[in-house]
């Protein structure tokens, strides 16, 4: 689906007036309009990647917040430009820092909030509040305001509207109004909070964004591994909705692995694993262990050991034991591995082998590769006595509004269970 | 589907969409289909978890029953899955509600208009409202007419009303129930259930279809001769004799099953899987179909009706010897007939459709004959070549099956038929869901894809207009055969394929 622009050019206002002035439109302007009762998503659009490339003039304008091609192709070229190894992914963190250091002071129109993604205004969303933080940390506050009617595609949709509400500034200004935005998410309407951007910033704002029972969505992929994983606990932990797209990009390994154990004839062997190993790019561990840590939980593992290991040079490993329900050991190990063109996000999985030995038959071995990236490291040495079962993972290859809207359509309230369970088992898993 | 140990990867996996906050208000809650089907099929959506919490059902009838009576009469019905999981019963219970409703009647339908607001503080339902008429067909137009006049269906995002089948009796009373409920609601409003859409199979005719690239470049008349939809069933006519007498097999199981699998199995590929390239489709097909012989419609036709069978043991009754049936009774149990499809896809395919009570297997199943091969350049063990046939059965052992030749062993070129197998039950081996649970999903998330449009149904209806006709005004033109209970129908039906040098699939 195309993205849409906001069908009125947005209203700078005062950020005082911002209240007054959505009252007024809803009684004025769009009188004959009902507003949609669907749901407020408040964005918080980092989008310093993109930001970044603009600055330093490796991309043209304006700045949508929207991760498309030509961002990716910029940030892949500037990475090696910046002396980053091949294999950092376009929106790993230090990648936008490193752009931060390169010369330029080229400047945009900043559209971030305006320009929405089709998969999501086809939702309807009611209000979308977008707060978009600047390189220049010391610009005050911005407040736009603009109606928002989805354009009925091929005679879908309906005249139901909502509005944008675009808060820009630095970091600093953005903090020092959330008291602004409280009165704008109306308590009648479901409200998410995407956190798009790393977990690593602006701690406070987020706390205070996804108060209460709001339905939190963040990506694990993106900041320290460690305080992703706690964040992941903790929200967990406290009963709020979590999404993670970190954890959503990881369906379709899910349901490769699934579908290998399908046919009643291969159940048995998921009680006999002995052997677990993934291969990941780049140095970040987190999805790696969400899918170790489901399989385990799945399968009744019990975490007894995680400890570091070394890497043939490419980096730290993690290896753990797990104990089967049987008392027998399970042992994992994740590599990361270098690759030429990496994924969008830290971390991506790049092949997973599981090898079930039981006491009757051979040996099954079942090998999952990413469709892009092969995995000949897992498929090397000593299998040839083993059952094979290979198959190929195909790429999700969504955007992030895509994602995104995956979850609006879903409509769930709640933590996914799976999700609920694996993250604390991965925060173990990393020592 | 057989349960098998289930995959413990699968679990969790299907992430469905949660249905928005409703009320579902089902008319008939004292029927057979609310505890049969309804209850249970709601029970496995919550326990699915795709009932969010701001969820109530509101059961209603003439019988003066309690909140409480109707709980322990559900929780009677579904004692096994009560006793299960008895923690999610009760909190699944505590959102079941009865309210006393005459639909008949404007003050009861008010009040049950203001139980509905106090439901919707209760529960927070937001006005959100899925109306289930399980009702008697005769009140269908009326229920509507009740409901909108008081204000139940004025806003079509937010209110719905599904209509259980038959949908008229004829083409003319199928028109005339379409125009009430459209002025009643909007079509985006009104859910016209055919509960063999729910079932995974007959949407898998869908998937098969297209996406998959083998099958559609063969898919058409250039190479398939013959086409048979079969929907039989083992049992007879039960407890729904007072239905059954004034409906009969075509009416039951033709102009709605087996016209659905007919229209899935044939339509165009839409343009993409929404409600209306889907049902636009269908309709378009429906509308191209015509009795082999419209004109002389006793000759593309074979009605039958089940007598006595079985072994002295255990002996069969028959129709006309069944409770409530009159034992003159001329209603056919057992329909077979002959159909075109006039457009650039089908022109001269013949289709076959079947379906009767008290046959010897309960099957449902869609086979495609594929032209012989040009020349013989082997010998075959039949005599002929047995021409490819892709076989795909809705159920039992829900799965695809193609039949072609192969070497047979040995040192001559003797060519054999083989199966090629695919089984729903060693592929995932998990049971599906009941059809119920898909539909009922589907009309409270507001996604009509698998209901049927006005159009289909009228389109549906005016197929068989020439025989209802015939049956209402010349019967003897178009008599009902006996055949003996758990045979596979009278013989008048070979002949209909006979004449075409076919046979029916004995599966």
């Amino acid at each position: 689906m195309s993205t849409q622009l906001t069908l009125q050019a947005p209203l700078v206002l005062p950020p005082a007036e911002v209240p007054g002035h959505l009252e007024r439109l809803w009684s004025d302007e769009l009188g004959s309009s009902h507003g949609a009762a669907t749901f407020t998503l408040v964005v918080w659009e980092g989008s310093w990647l993109e930001q970044q490339l603009v600055r330093c003039g490796r991309l043209d304008g304006p700045i949508t917040g929207l991760l498309n091609d030509t961002v990716l192709e910029a940030a892949r070229a500037a990475a090696i430009s910046c002396g980053l190894p091949l294999s950092t992914a376009p929106m790993d963190p230090q990648l936008a820092w490193a752009i931060g250091n390169l010369g330029g002071d080229h400047h945009a129109a900043d559209l971030r909030g305006q320009f929405v993604e089709g998969a999501i205004s086809v939702h309807m969303p009611r209000r979308l509040i977008t707060f978009a933080p600047t390189l220049d940390g010391a610009k005050p506050l911005e407040t736009l305001v603009a109606a928002y009617c989805p354009l009925p595609e091929e005679g879908a949709g309906g005249d139901a509207c909502g509005d944008v509400v675009v808060l820009r500034g630095g970091t600093g200004a953005l903090r020092e109004n959330l008291d602004l935005v409280q009165p704008l998410i109306s308590p009648e309407l479901p409200c998410w909070v995407w956190w798009n951007s790393s977990l690593d910033e602006a701690p406070e704002v987020m706390t205070a964004l996804a108060s209460g029972n709001r339905r939190l969505v963040v990506d694990s992929s993106l900041g320290d591994p460690r305080r992703c994983l706690d964040l992941l606990v903790a929200r967990v932990g406290a009963g709020q909705p979590i999404n993670d797209l970190n954890w959503m990009r990881l369906r379709s390994w899910r349901e490769s692995l699934a579908m290998v154990f399908d046919p009643p004839s291969r159940r048995d062997a998921l009680n006999h694993v002995v052997q677990l190993d993934l291969d990941v790019e780049g140095d970040n561990p987190v999805k790696g262990l969400l899918l170790a840590a489901w399989l385990a939980d799945r399968l009744g593992w019990h975490l007894t050991a995680t400890y570091a290991v070394d890497g043939d040079g490419s980096g730290q490993g993690i290896g753990a034991e797990f104990e089967r329900t049987d008392g027998q050991t399970v042992r994992f190990r994740q590599m990361p591995v270098p690759v030429g063109v990496p994924k969008t996000h830290p971390g991506a999985m790049v092949g997973l082998r599981l090898i079930c030995q039981s006491s009757q038959g051979s040996p099954l071995c079942v090998i999952l590769c990413s469709e892009s990236g092969g995995c000949m490291r897992l498929e090397s040495g000593g299998m040839a006595s083993m059952e094979l079962a290979e198959e190929v993972v195909p790429l999700p290859n969504e955007s992030e509004e895509m994602e995104m809207a995956r979850l609006l359509s879903g409509g769930h309230d709640s933590t996914n269970p799976l999700l609920a369970v694996a993250a604390p088992i991965a925060a173990r898993l990393l020592p | 589907m057989g349960a098998v140990l289930t995959n413990p990867l699968r679990v969790g996996l299907r992430q469905e969409r949660v249905i928005p906050p409703q009320c579902l208000v089902i008319f008939g809650a004292s029927g057979d289909l609310t505890h049969r089907k309804l209850i249970p099929a709601l029970f496995e959506l919550f326990r699915q978890r795709r009932l969010p919490s701001e969820f109530a059902v509101l059961g209603c009838a003439r019988r003066p029953w309690s909140d409480e009576e109707f709980r322990s009469r559900m929780a009677e019905a579904l004692a096994n899955e009560v006793a299960e999981h008895p923690l999610a019963w009760e909190q699944f219970a505590a959102g079941l509600f009865y309210e006393p409703v005459d639909l008949q009647d404007p003050p009861s339908v008010v009040r049950l208009g203001e139980r509905l607001a106090v439901i919707d503080r209760q529960r927070a339902t937001r006005n959100n409202r899925t109306f289930y008429l399980s009702v008697s067909p005769t009140f269908y137009g009326s229920g509507c007419r009740s409901l909108a006049a008081a204000g139940l269906l004025s806003d079509p995002a937010r209110s719905r009303v599904v209509i259980e089948k038959p949908f008229g009796r004829d083409y003319g009373s199928a028109q005339e129930l379409n125009r009430v409920v459209q002025t009643s609601a909007q079509e985006n409003q009104i859910f016209r259930i055919d509960h063999y859409l729910g079932k995974e199979t007959v949407q898998n005719i869908l998937v098969m279809r297209f996406a998959n690239t083998i099958f559609e470049p063969i898919w058409n008349r250039n190479y398939i001769s013959s086409v048979q939809i079969t929907a039989a069933e083992t049992v007879g006519v039960e407890e729904r004799a007072g239905y059954y007498e004034s409906s009969g097999a075509l009416r039951d199981m033709v102009q709605n099953h087996l016209t659905q699998m007919l229209a899935l199995t044939t339509m165009e590929a839409p343009g993409r899987f929404d409600p209306e390239s889907m049902r636009n489709e269908k309709a378009k097909v429906l509308q191209a179909a015509r009795l082999a012989n419209e004109d002389e419609p006793w000759k593309c036709c074979v009605r039958g009706q089940y007598g006595p069978g079985g072994s002295s043991s255990k002996p069969i009754t028959g129709y006309r010897q069944e409770p409530g049936v009159n034992p003159e009774s001329t209603t056919e149990t057992y329909v077979a007939m002959k159909l075109f499809i006039n457009n650039w896809r089908w022109q001269g395919v013949p289709f076959y459709l079947r379906t009767g009570k008290r046959l010897p297997k309960r099957l449902s199943e869609v086979v495609l004959t594929f032209r012989e091969a040009p020349v013989h350049l082997f010998d075959a063990a039949g005599g002929a070549p047995t021409p490819n046939q892709l076989i795909l059965r809705i159920q039992p052992n829900e799965g695809a099956e193609f039949k072609f030749e192969v070497k047979a062993p040995g040192s001559g070129m003797r060519s054999r038929p083989v199966d090629m197998a695919f089984s729903y039950d060693d592929s995932f081996g998990e049971p599906s869901d009941e059809g119920y649970v898909r539909l009922l999903a589907d009309a409270m998330l507001g996604d009509p894809t698998l209901y049927t449009r006005s159009d289909e149904v009228e389109a549906a209806w005016r197929l068989y207009t020439p025989l209802l006709e015939l049956i209402e005004d010349a019967p003897a033109q178009l008599p009902v055969y006996p055949y003996e209970a758990r045979t596979w129908g009278p013989g008048a039906a070979d002949s209909l394929l006979a004449d075409d040098g076919l046979i029916w699939r004995r599966p």
